[in-house]
């Protein structure tokens, strides 16, 4: 079977997305799910030094070009939204239907891999 | 509950002011950093299997980035291999500690103003991956093709009704959703195997019958002058067309004869609308190595003098036969009385490379460079040689003064 890739909207048309790479994973408290919340502020400094806040943590980064690029993929048309090796489904109509979209190129990321430091401060306010 | 988070949620998004409360407590100077700030959000619709990260190479996203379509191949037993129009990936998950957040929106260090009011932009992370897909250049796997095309060969147009006949018959599209390799490497496949297109589909003609049809034309070539002369397609296939199907005719000439050059010389390409008068000859080391292949594919172990006399006699008259035309395709066993040769052709071994040297080491214990190197040429890569490949897989000692290659490990 075969399942294409492409670009949709013919050549030269993909945007370039983003990627911040956090040493580590996120977590909320009491696992709550992350949809819709507020991860942190991210300032450059004149020096385009990233800057990210979390919490009560504050991280410097770095811009990096990715040694290869990443194609940001997604599957179209398919029953078992699973992975490159494919659907348990045996007609081949179903197959050719199947493909991927290039949605974006990433080639730079921000990486921060220094251990965040604290924010010590006076307590604001009360809770 | 983290409040802070609760706050965030009454109160809608982050104002600037709770933007500047935090600068002040983290102590950035505001004259340090860009006016504009960007808070991240998570997507109220986060989907971390929403999108996979390709990791691709240069030539991988010049080709997508041309308009070409890459394809995954493969069927559900198989590991998917990617492909380009003529390469071949083998596609594989590499996972991470580190989590990789993915911005849509995100506006870059460089691309923001220096000066100007402080702001606050809005952006929403869609993805949390912490593995990507990662694309290791392979070898075509090609050895299946052989395997489909096997099932069902070419015996003539009278036998096609036939039972055995019955079996699957594959178009190059079939092929293409069957064979782990790019379409340029399925094409170079296909005429290694000396396949031929039959009415849409790639066959591979019995051993037997092209057995038939190459003598039938070596003949007509013996009693019309034509070894010397050059053979005219035209003429060959009207005066055999009778037995054999025109495509058929055509593709043994192509396999066992090369084209002569035109005598007009060069510009020949659009100006011609006249009939076809390619002339051909027969290319003297693949006929003779045909004429080896029936001698020894259903012989055993043959007496290398026999063998020599009996290969010598039954070539067309003219031609002559020398061992290098058997390379790859059968064995010399020179330290037993009498010598021997048999049958061994390197097409039927193993295509993954330590299978292969253990088959070859397996057959025969100590081998010389000029004889490992045609069972093994088919595995070198731009950056592998045979040496390189032997260096690996094969260790090196003197023999009676001649170098030979034994194998690493023990071989059951």
């Amino acid at each position: 079977m075969q399942i294409p890739i492409k670009i949709p909207g013919g050549p030269g048309q993909c945007p370039e997305w983003a990627i911040i790479d956090l040493q580590g994973g996120l977590e909320t408290r009491n696992n709550v799910s992350l949809n819709g919340r507020f991860m942190g502020d991210l300032h450059f400094t004149h020096k385009n030094v990233p800057v990210l806040i979390i919490g009560h943590h504050i991280l410097y980064g770095k811009v990096c070009d990715l040694e290869k690029p990443f194609a940001v993929l997604t599957k179209k048309h398919s029953d078992t939204d699973n992975d490159t090796v494919l659907d348990q489904d045996n007609t081949d109509k179903q197959h050719t239907d199947t493909h991927y979209l290039v949605k974006a190129i990433i080639r730079r990321r921000l990486l921060f891999k220094t251990r965040p430091k604290p924010i010590i401060a006076n307590v604001p306010k009360k809770l | 509950m983290d409040t802070e988070m609760e706050d965030v949620n009454n109160g809608g998004l982050r104002s600037l002011e709770d933007i500047k409360l935090v600068m002040e407590y983290a102590k950035i100077d505001p004259t340090e950093v860009k006016p504009v700030v960007q808070s991240v959000y998570f997507s109220e619709e986060l989907d971390n299997d929403a999108v996979k990260f390709l990791e691709v190479d240069d030539a991988v996203l010049t080709a997508l980035e041309a308009g070409d379509e890459l394809v995954i191949r493969g069927e559900k037993t198989e590991s998917a291999v990617l492909c380009t129009g003529s390469k071949t990936y083998d596609i594989k998950e590499a996972e991470m500690s580190n989590c990789m957040l993915l911005l849509s929106d995100m506006v870059w260090s460089k691309d923001l103003p220096d000066k100007g009011d402080q702001a606050v932009n809005y952006r929403k992370v869609t993805s949390v991956l912490q593995n990507y897909f990662e694309l290791r250049p392979c070898k075509p796997k090609v050895k299946k093709l052989k395997m489909l095309l096997e099932k069902n060969m070419y015996n003539g147009k009278e036998s096609e009704e036939d039972e055995e006949h019955m079996d699957e018959k594959y178009t190059f599209q079939d092929l293409l959703n069957l064979v782990q390799a790019s379409e340029a490497e399925i094409t170079a496949a296909l005429k290694k195997l000396q396949a031929c297109k039959l009415e849409g589909y790639w066959r591979v003609l019995h051993f037997d019958f092209l057995t038939q049809v190459l003598n039938h034309i070596i003949q007509l070539s013996e009693e019309n002058d034509w070894l010397r002369s050059g053979l005219p397609l035209e003429d060959c296939c009207q005066t055999l067309e009778e037995l054999f199907p025109r495509p058929v005719i055509e593709h043994v000439i192509s396999c066992y004869a090369d084209k002569m050059s035109s005598p007009t010389g060069t510009e020949d390409d659009d100006s011609h609308m006249e009939i076809d008068t390619a002339f051909y000859t027969l290319n003297e080391d693949k006929i003779c190595r045909f004429f080896a292949e029936l001698c020894l594919r259903n012989a055993g172990k043959f007496n290398l003098q026999e063998f020599l006399s009996v290969w010598e006699q039954s070539v067309p008259s003219g031609m002559k036969t020398y061992l290098h035309q058997v390379e790859g395709m059968a064995l010399i066993n020179r330290s037993s009385k009498p010598e021997v040769i048999w049958y061994f052709p390197a097409e039927n071994l193993p295509e993954d490379v330590g299978e292969r040297f253990d088959s070859l080491f397996r057959t025969r214990e100590k081998w010389t460079l000029d004889e490992i190197a045609p069972y093994v040429r088919d595995l070198t890569t731009a950056k592998v040689d045979v040496g390189g490949l032997l260096l690996k897989y094969a260790r090196s000692s003197l023999h009676n003064g001649i170098k030979v290659f034994n194998s690493r490990k023990l071989v059951s």
